[in-house]
């Protein structure tokens, strides 16, 4: 695991803008990939906290991608686990 | 390419697929079309796969909580591993296929885009002088010709020093070209320039946001016609 690097403020320690951003999300039917077990806000919308403006951006651009066609689940699934494993980024 | 050999490729669609992901995740302007695939298939390729590269470099940024028990010690990202290439040239093709055939995708990004590379914060937090200049660069490293380069970008409205322009150049070229390497290494130069969290991650998200942009244009840019 790399050391610490920029901070994130995840859901419980939220207040303000951010937790309404999150509550936002976390209304939003949400890609099975992003589904924590644990129930709070998925670590990588917690991981945009430092600019909470940006999360429904980014996440707004997912909805049109992971959600929808035409490639499959599967495929989908393929092209983020090779672009993941190629960026090294192994969450 | 893939070293996992439990992720044998079984139909040729697939492979195709991945090979696919593979160039626009590595280098952008060595796309090629794939005959198998149809526009629009090739299209979300290589908008998901852009798309997932800004993930990836956000995850390697901070610290991402895991979201499931880790049972045993996650696999480390490896520094050694070198960065990927940059592009070898400019390229300014237009596009074989267009973002806009995908109409919410390219609403969404052009939403993100404007956010992150058009507005104009006090500092340390990013200009609009600055959030061009290292959109440029990063066009430069992912051999994006596809936009003149700003005015803003070529002007001196920037007041940052040059070295502190160094800094920065060197920060987004870790983002863009080796994101498993970012550490607090990378990030201590500008914290010492009075760069805080909130502005280091401005950054990373440019030069993340800048990168999307970039491999999405190079990637159909690169298709035959």
């Amino acid at each position: 695991m790399q050391s610490m690097a920029l901070p994130i403020r995840g859901y419980s320690e939220s207040t303000g803008m951010l937790r309404e951003i999150y509550d936002r999300m976390l209304q939003r039917p949400l890609p099975p990939v992003y589904r924590p077990s644990h129930g709070g806000a998925p670590g990588i919308i917690q991981a945009h906290s430092l600019d909470p403006r940006l999360i429904p951006m980014v996440f707004g651009t997912s909805s049109t991608l992971n959600g929808a066609g035409p490639l499959t689940w599967p495929e989908r699934e393929l092209v983020n686990t090779i672009t993941s494993r190629l960026n090294q980024c192994f969450y | 390419m893939i070293a996992d050999p439990r992720q044998a490729i079984e139909s040729p669609r697939l492979q195709t697929i991945s090979e696919l992901a593979v160039a626009v995740t590595v280098a952008p302007w060595t796309v090629r079309r794939p005959a198998m695939l149809a526009d629009d298939d090739i299209l979300h390729v290589v908008a998901l796969s852009s798309y997932f590269g800004h993930l990836n470099r956000i995850a390697d940024a901070v610290a991402v909580p895991l979201d499931y028990t880790v049972q045993i010690t996650p696999p480390h990202a490896d520094p050694a591993v070198p960065a990927f290439p940059p592009a070898p040239e400019m390229f300014a093709r237009s596009p074989a296929i267009q973002l806009a055939a995908r109409p919410t995708t390219h609403a969404a990004l052009e939403a993100w885009k404007a956010y992150v590379l058009e507005r104009d914060d006090m500092p340390p937090m990013l200009t609009r002088a600055d959030r061009a200049l290292i959109a440029s660069w990063v066009a430069e490293w992912l051999g994006d010709g596809t936009s003149a380069p700003s005015d803003a970008a070529t002007s001196t409205a920037t007041y940052r020093s040059f070295s502190d322009i160094e800094l920065l150049r060197t920060l987004a070229e870790t983002v863009t070209l080796a994101p498993w390497q970012l550490t607090d290494a990378s990030y201590a130069p500008l914290r010492a320039r009075g760069f805080d969290d909130a502005a280091l991650f401005d950054v990373c998200v440019v030069a993340s946001t800048a990168g999307v942009v970039s491999r999405i244009a190079v990637a159909l840019g690169a298709l035959d016609p």
